[in-house]
């Protein structure tokens, strides 16, 4: 019996800070959106934060300008990242890949916050880009650049994710498409399949698992993030993270009750979306391909 | 040949590029539209992040220092709890992993924005202690399933040797399992150290502006600021991440150059 006991003890510690830390947070946030604050006297609960939120034509902006933000810059990650994945895999065929896998890696290490200020630097209506339109001519004034950065739609938001994000996937796919066995190609053409059969027919079909798996992470992470949509957002809309972040800190405890709603509902879809990412990532370990 | 060497010029420009308008912003003094390359170098937005009064070099040493002692913990928790995790038989296996791995996909604001008013009554708000506990979270999850990749690829068989030979408990823990872990861990260490570095809402909310870590003292010089200085201080936010990185790796790599025999059919 004790060392049964002994084993549990080995998690506990890890247990206890994430059920404190991380569960506790959520469950003491969850509390204090239904307006339960007991330190200030306040220890009934309400549902009015939720209908407030729910009827605020902010809150409905927010929502249209987080979700399409994450749906494009997921998929404009995911084909590029794919893209370069299969770049990789046709290269390794020839040289030595580590090199440029390397290569890869380094953009992961570029922190959110430096990325989303690059990008402002390049893309800005006196930006470089803009800077070298106007060298050739192509503008007269930096107003006739296009709005790209801190724009109304996200698109500086979506580059900015694409890439950071596309990298990411890459080497979450590439070590799949690795394992497959160089002859397949060589067996595929001797039964009269091109390139690009091969691509769509073997290939993409043994990535799928892991594509999905990274491309939801992918999409999880721009929906709840908050340094890109902060440095890169306007006034108005902003993303839903910086806008309960605003809510929060603006101090009323009504605000903050509407900021903890806001921030339950991302928690909800991130949980949902990331079980769904986790059945897929077991599902692409089991297939075997050795 | 020829090709691929393209590919690979190709791919570095597109990496390269971003990095191209800070370098020259933070070399060029006032860069006005539409002046691509300034006339002459000028250090001046250099001289300013790194002078004494700006306290950048205490920032920089406050990061590093908490991205430290958030690994360490996430180390010391981690790593007994991932031996548990693949070796032995717990109830609730599944549901203790799904429980510690959770905080990857959950926005580590919303943990925190619920905990915070818990913190600021027990003034745990505006301490580095408070910073390094929400740090955490949402780093550990990337520790425990490093070292639970590195016990499962480890072959059982060599601990049961060493057990038989007559090596003690702690003999065989830094003898046979720790060079076992060290690779696999050091991905672990790496992210856990990147994501406690690059925090920004969090420190900003628990931290209340008196834990000043790196980026909670240069984000305001990116809204609106003076570009230059914006420029210099992502610059060395992105070499100090990167500094890390190959650091971590190099030390990696020389450890194992100075270790002869032994370990490394495992690897």
């Amino acid at each position: 019996m004790w060392h049964r006991t002994k084993d549990y003890l080995l998690v506990l510690p890890a247990l206890v800070l994430t059920g404190v830390l991380f569960f506790g947070g959520l469950i003491d946030g969850l509390f204090k959106s239904f307006g339960y604050f007991p330190a200030v006297g306040t220890s009934t609960f309400s549902l009015q934060a939720y209908q407030e939120v729910m009827t605020s034509s902010l809150f409905a902006d927010s929502l249209d300008l987080t979700v399409r933000v994450a749906i494009l810059s997921t998929s404009s990650a995911t084909i590029l990242g794919v893209g370069a994945a299969l770049a990789l895999y046709f290269m390794a065929r020839r040289t030595s890949a580590r090199w440029l896998l390397r290569l890869f890696q380094l953009p992961l290490t570029i922190p959110h916050l430096a990325a989303g200020y690059f990008m402002i630097l390049l893309l800005s209506q006196s930006g470089l880009i803009a800077r070298v339109s106007y060298a050739l001519g192509w503008i007269d004034m930096p107003s006739e650049f296009p709005v790209v950065v801190n724009d109304r739609f996200g698109l500086g938001m979506i580059l900015t994710y694409s890439w950071k994000e596309a990298p990411f996937i890459a080497l979450l796919v590439y070590p799949v498409l690795a394992r497959i066995h160089d002859n397949w190609l060589d067996a595929a053409k001797v039964y009269g399949a091109t390139t690009t059969h091969y691509i769509w027919h073997v290939l993409l079909p043994a990535i799928r698992p892991a594509v999905i798996t990274a491309s939801l992470i992918v999409f999880i992470y721009t929906l709840s993030s908050f340094e890109v949509p902060y440095l890169l957002g306007v006034t108005y809309p902003s993303t839903l993270p910086v806008y309960a972040f605003q809510l929060y800190t603006s101090g009323s405890f009504a605000d903050r009750s509407e900021a903890l709603v806001i921030m339950w509902l991302l928690t909800t879809v991130a949980l949902v979306v990331g079980l769904v990412a986790y059945r897929f990532y077991r599902k692409s370990y089991e297939r075997g391909w050795e | 040949m020829r090709r691929s060497s393209f590919y690979l010029l190709l791919i570095g420009l597109i990496f390269a590029l971003p990095f191209v308008p800070a370098l020259i912003a933070s070399f060029g003094g006032v860069w006005r539209f539409p002046t691509i390359i300034p006339d002459g170098i000028n250090l001046r937005a250099w001289e300013s992040v790194f002078s004494p009064s700006s306290r950048t070099l205490s920032a920089i040493f406050l990061s590093l220092w908490i991205a430290f002692c958030v690994t360490v913990i996430n180390l010391m928790v981690g790593i007994p709890a991932a031996y548990a995790l693949t070796r032995k038989k717990l109830r609730f296996q599944s549901g203790i992993e799904a429980v510690l791995l959770a905080p990857i996909f959950v926005p580590a604001l919303a943990a925190v924005m619920g905990i915070h008013l818990t913190f600021l009554r027990l003034g745990l708000t505006e301490t580095v202690i408070g910073v390094i506990l929400v740090h955490l979270a949402p780093s550990m999850p990337y520790v425990i399933r490093a070292a639970m990749i590195s016990f499962q690829t480890m072959n059982e068989e060599a601990e049961d040797a060493a057990k038989m030979l007559g090596a003690t408990k702690s003999q065989r823990f830094y003898h046979v399992i720790l060079p076992h872990l060290i690779p696999g861990l050091t991905a672990g260490v790496v992210l856990s150290m990147l994501i406690s570095l690059s925090q920004y809402s969090v420190t900003l909310l628990i931290g209340a502006g008196q834990v000043i870590t790196l980026p909670i003292l240069f984000v305001p010089f990116l809204n609106g600021g003076d570009p230059a200085i914006g420029s210099a201080y992502t610059l060395v936010f992105s070499a100090v991440a990167l500094a890390l990185v190959l650091l971590l790796d190099g030390g990696l790599r020389s450890y194992y150059a100075t270790r002869k025999g032994g370990c490394h059919e495992w690897i």
